[in-house]
């Protein structure tokens, strides 16, 4: 019954497509309900704040898309950024109150570079124990999880990381273009001698971090689309053992794949201590890595690996991030987002299941 | 050497490697015991189990889900939802002017009766949609979670005086002059001194885990769990209904980790959202360390109440000890890794193995 269900709705070109991409189509969707529904949700404030505030999960997101494409999951993602965040923080601090010298901007790259080598360093662990000794992915990460929230919790003694220089934040939440309605226009920060009071009183236009999303999101897609190293990725998800017989060295390049989970999700702490100023450990119930794989999931990803893209990984956060900022917008109580999330997901693999080949 | 005694010496030590877990457990006893001052007393040992029932029922719960070859995230948060839900329902049938004692059962029934939807949607899903069981129990994590926060936007209702008193007290005591006593707490005077043995809670939670264990091990619903985790193919060749089942399971795993939240409930009082959140990687582990496989097949329930027990007695131990517990999380994700490794070099017996 199902199957001559889903040969039909296949048949139609149309249909499937849409069904496909149901994801954008239902982002559309919500973009237009909530604009009717929340005073301000269409704006260029509001929009940048959900982007602004979304970078993490983009991060989070597009690391574990790498790795459910090859069937795998991490679940230390989350984690990983907060030993990086809290890490980060604590050289950061040290540093700076050591004076002598170091300046703000001299610690903050010391304490960045270290973090991000660091940070490969649970990948690698992972990598090695599910490539080369066959643990399953979920034992794998879920050890580094404990690990790494352990150590991170640890170095910051279950505080968060604090005193830090104030350049941080106003890089973090900085903007490229400042405007004064009627009065003028300035680049990078507020003009020379306005206090941060007035901020209010400008326009602001594309966050920093847009920026540095926007550029960590190209290089990863071309990695993913246009490299041998995507295709590899692909061909490992695909079929295990097609991959080994084609020649790729399918030990090593998963051990890469867990490498530069880990590396963005170091990444995605140190955007952390730059938009909040402090060093932050990660709570229990923030689950980033499980909204991470929602939000692949949603964006047209199997579990079963093979499937998946950078872009459909970002829309499926966009899905999640409008809807929550939509939600509370228009005045509803924000622990529906949970619910919704749950329900997305419920859509998503239903439709992977009626529509099981990509065109 | 003779080749014999050989193959018996590797015998001997394929057995200790088997059973790495208990000699571990046992390691851990000593070197708390040597380094914990305090450590080796009954009411540590009583704190161990008080404290452990929530990881012995989630990882019960988990354990049914794993030989299935399946995870279930969901547990957790099915813990909060159930401990909220059941302070509702008391308080409302108490404002009803019911007694205390029927409407604290009828509230307890009620959600166990509720606590089986999360599992029976979530098994629904994988059984007959083919939903991973991560997303599907993730998908169910996000609903009970979200549900549960709304209930208590208002604040969370309290329980009534008598199911604390249960939740704290002990199954048995014992004091010179008044002797022996079950449940009731026998009026001495302050500072006198009083056994108490077994709080009820542990008492309940190992009922329950007999039950488990027996059904698992002698009865065709356990049969049943192990076929579908070591083959399906040949378990739907072999006739079983395996979707049902699936569902079963899953519905059995949500109906544990409710009534961990009943649990949770008698013992704090209040009801919480993220009750059982942080138990989720504890109670996995204490699987994966009694030997249970996530390729599904493989798994008993006391060897997953030893995992339990080993994380128990660390976090206890290092609590007595003075050290941060931020350190259990590290040791707990080292031991996880490490029992998969082991057990790679210490494979079961197979049947060839069993022949000799």
């Amino acid at each position: 019954m199902t199957h001559t269900l889903s040969e039909t709705i296949q048949g139609n070109r149309k249909l499937a497509f849409i069904a496909r991409n149901w994801a954008a189509f239902f982002l559309l969707g919500f973009l237009i309900l909530f604009s009717f529904t929340g005073k301000g949700f269409l704006s260029v404030t509001n929009f940048q704040n959900v982007g602004h505030l979304a970078v993490i999960a983009i991060l989070m997101a597009s690391a574990e898309t790498f790795v459910i494409i090859t069937s795998g999951i991490d679940l230390s993602i989350g984690f990983v950024m907060g030993f990086s965040s809290v890490t980060a923080g604590k050289i950061i601090q040290i540093l700076y109150a050591a004076g002598g010298g170091i300046s703000p901007g001299i610690s903050i790259a010391i304490g960045i570079v270290i973090v991000l080598i660091l940070s490969l360093i649970p990948g690698l662990v992972s990598g090695v124990l599910i490539a080369r000794y066959k643990v399953p992915p979920f034992i794998a990460t879920m050890g580094m999880w404990g690990i790494t929230n352990g150590i991170a919790l640890k170095i910051c003694k279950g505080f968060p990381v604090a005193t830090l220089p104030e350049v941080l934040t106003r890089i973090g939440n900085g903007y490229i273009i400042y405007i004064k309605p009627g009065g003028g226009i300035s680049f990078f920060s507020l003009p020379h001698g306005v206090g941060n009071e007035s901020i209010r009183e400008y326009i602001r236009l594309i966050p920093y971090s847009f920026i540095f999303v926007g550029l960590i999101l190209l290089v990863l897609w071309h990695l993913l689309r246009n490299t041998t190293f995507g295709q590899h990725t692909y061909a490992i998800g695909g079929n295990e053992e097609a991959a080994v017989r084609a020649g790729i060295n399918v030990k090593l390049h998963l051990v890469k794949i867990y490498i530069l989970s880990s590396f963005i999700a170091g990444l995605a702490g140190i955007f952390n201590v730059f938009q909040t100023g402090i060093g932050n450990f990660t709570p229990f119930g923030a689950m980033y890595e499980l909204f991470a794989v929602s939000a692949v999931v949603i964006g047209g990803a199997s579990l079963m690996g093979g499937k998946g893209s950078i872009f459909g990984s970002v829309i499926g956060v966009f899905l999640i991030a409008f809807l929550e900022n939509g939600l509370l917008i228009s005045g509803v109580v924000p622990f529906y987002r949970f619910i919704a999330v749950g329900l997305l997901l419920i859509i998503a693999v239903v439709i992977d299941q009626l529509f099981p080949d990509l065109l | 050497m003779n080749t014999i005694t050989k193959r018996k010496l590797t015998n001997v030590i394929m057995d200790l490697g088997r059973s790495w877990a208990l000699i571990f457990l046992i390691v851990e006893l000593v070197f708390f015991s040597l380094a914990a001052k305090g450590f080796l007393s009954l009411r540590v040992f009583q704190m161990v189990f008080f404290f452990g029932v929530t990881v012995f029922l989630l990882g019960v719960a988990e354990l049914f889900v794993i030989i299935t070859g399946g995870i279930d995230l969901s547990v957790g948060y099915i813990v909060g939802f159930a401990s909220i839900i059941s302070s509702r329902f008391v308080a409302l049938f108490l404002q009803t002017g019911m007694s205390t004692l029927p409407a604290l059962l009828l509230g307890i029934f009620l959600t166990l009766a509720i606590g089986l939807l999360p599992g029976l949607v979530s098994g629904l899903l994988i059984a007959k949609l083919r939903v991973p069981p991560f997303i599907a129990t993730f998908s169910m994590l996000g609903i009970t979670h979200g549900v549960s926060e709304l209930l208590i936007l208002n604040g969370a209702v309290n329980m009534p005086k008598l199911s604390t008193l249960f939740g704290n007290g002990y199954f048995l005591y014992w004091a010179p002059g008044p002797g022996l006593s079950l449940f009731v707490r026998p009026e001495i005077p302050r500072g006198g001194f009083i056994l108490e043995l077994i709080p009820n809670i542990v008492v309940v939670a190992f009922v329950v885990i007999g039950i488990l264990s027996f059904m698992l091990k002698r009865t065709v619903f356990g049969q049943y769990t192990y076929a579908i985790g070591g083959n399906v193919d040949a378990a739907i060749r072999s006739g079983i209904n395996v979707s049902r089942h699936t569902v079963k399971i899953y519905m059995l795993s949500s109906f544990l980790a409710s009534l961990t939240g009943i649990i949770y409930v008698m013992m704090y009082v209040k009801g919480k959202g993220d009750a059982g959140a942080s138990n989720l990687l504890d109670s996995i582990a204490a699987v994966v360390i009694g030997g249970a496989s996530l390729y599904g097949g493989k798994g008993t329930v006391w060897r997953t109440i030893l995992g339990a027990l080993i994380i128990a007695i660390l976090e206890t131990g290092l609590r007595v000890m003075g050290i941060p517990t931020f350190d259990k999380y590290i040791i707990v994700g080292i031991i996880l890794i490490s029992a998969v490794l082991i057990d790679k070099i210490f494979p079961d017996k197979t049947y060839m193995d069993t022949k000799e």
